[in-house]
């Protein structure tokens, strides 16, 4: 399977190839604009039918023939943008924006709903924000780390290169230990967590359980054929 | 024994994990939806909760204030001052059982609550200075009975 | 299509992973039992 040598002529693969990426090109321009959407969380509903209809486009593109990403790839990589955007958003908010009109009303009021470490005591310490045990110390690693690391891996794993596979399966493995270590450290505090909350415990996790895409990248990322991503 | 051709596997999937990678996408899709809601719905419904229309933001965010510190006089200074101190640095008035667990002592906050007691404070107010209007005012009029 | 049955070392990687995501909910669930437990005892 050799392209042309010769520099004018064009081969039957060129063209395929040609096809195949402005096909995926036209299908990521929707997916890109609908998760810049979902990302900022409240305009995500004009997010998701932007994004759906690019996956359309894609999957479209698949079924005449074209080479296109895999839809579980295309999937992934958005997913764990979005993820990290919109844990980005909500901590971003409580780092350096604690003290806007925004952050007081909304974080604090999911705080009281869900999570007191967001309202007992907001914006005592001389840094602002939640004041939860360890809180701030999970959004100092993460936020500018992680999180950063993990967006930068989702784009390079959907331009499929191999340092955005390499590199995906180190920030996903990252987020076991998030995972592993916060949940810890809010059932240890969790007199300060829950108490004078509206809806303890279940509303907490109901509401963050569907953060667990590491969880579910994991596996596909060690089961996939990893020739499929190249430099 | 063999599979059926019309199973085509995705690029990059062997047909021994084909299964787990049909149920992986499954779940992603549910977790994306779920996100998508989530983050969609979650700001119209907390400021429905804390009294949002009747109440402003500003309104909201000075309720906050008060509940948590349990102290009524707190205001909530919009727009915040760039460089200034934390808003709640050295305070006093917040109730907590302290110790290795520290355990707040607010209540918590129902459905609008805000509203109620934003009314109630307002109603108190509005009394204590009809009471201490009044009374110069008692002594001035001579009782006609 | 490919008609090989499943590789000794495909089969413990998929035990592996299997092995993994209960391990990973397994903790989850205990976190969520420990901290309605903890729910059920105290004021909150």
């Amino acid at each position: 399977m050799s392209k042309s040598i010769s520099m004018g002529a064009r081969t039957a693969l060129d063209d395929h190839h040609d096809l195949s990426r402005q096909a995926q090109w036209q299908a990521d321009k929707w997916m890109i604009g609908g998760s810049v959407f979902m990302g900022t969380a409240i305009l995500g509903l004009i997010g998701l039918p932007l994004f759906m209809y690019g996956l359309m486009l894609q999957v479209r593109a698949q079924k005449i023939g074209l080479s296109v990403r895999p839809i579980i790839v295309t999937l992934i990589g958005y997913l764990v943008i979005i993820d990290a955007a919109l844990n980005s958003f909500g901590w971003s908010l409580d780092m350096i924006a604690n003290h806007t009109l925004l952050a007081r009303v909304f974080l604090q009021g999911w705080g009281n709903l869900f999570d007191a470490g967001y309202y007992w005591h907001y914006n005592e310490l001389w840094i602002g924000g939640a004041t939860a045990p360890g809180e701030k110390a999970w959004e100092i690693a993460l936020l500018p780390i992680v999180f950063c690391m993990r967006m930068a891996a989702g784009i390079a794993f959907l331009q499929m290169k191999r340092w955005g596979h390499q590199w995906l399966v180190v920030t996903c493995w990252f987020g076991v230990v998030i995972w592993i270590g916060y949940v810890a450290n809010m059932t240890i505090f969790a007199d300060v967590r829950y108490s004078g909350v509206v809806f303890p415990v279940v509303g907490w996790w109901l509401y963050d359980i569907f953060y667990i895409t590491p969880f579910l990248a994991i596996p596909y990322l060690h089961t996939v054929n990893r020739e499929i991503f190249s430099d | 024994m063999s599979k059926s051709s019309n199973d085509h596997l995705a690029l990059g999937t062997t047909a021994a994990y084909a299964g787990m990678h049909k149920w992986l996408q499954r779940g992603l899709f549910v977790c994306l939806t779920a996100l998508v809601l989530e983050g969609a719905l979650t700001f119209p419904l907390i400021a429905l909760w804390y009294g949002w229309p009747t109440l402003s933001l500003q309104e909201i965010c000075a309720e906050f204030e008060k509940h948590r510190f349990s102290d009524d006089s707190r205001e909530c200074i919009y727009p915040y001052p760039l460089f200034a101190k934390a808003e709640g640095a050295g305070q006093k008035t917040a109730q907590d059982a302290w110790g290795v667990q520290p355990k707040p002592l607010y209540k918590r906050i129902e459905f609008r609550d805000f509203v109620k007691r934003r009314d109630e404070r307002l109603a108190r107010r509005a009394a204590d200075k009809q009471a201490a209007g009044q009374a110069p005012v008692a002594d001035l009029s001579s009782p006609v009975q | 299509m490919n008609e090989q049955p499943i590789s000794q070392q495909d089969r413990r990687r998929r035990r592996g992973l299997i092995i993994f995501q209960i391990l990973m909910y397994g903790y989850l669930l205990m976190m969520f039992v420990i901290q309605m437990y903890m729910y059920s005892q105290r004021d909150w």
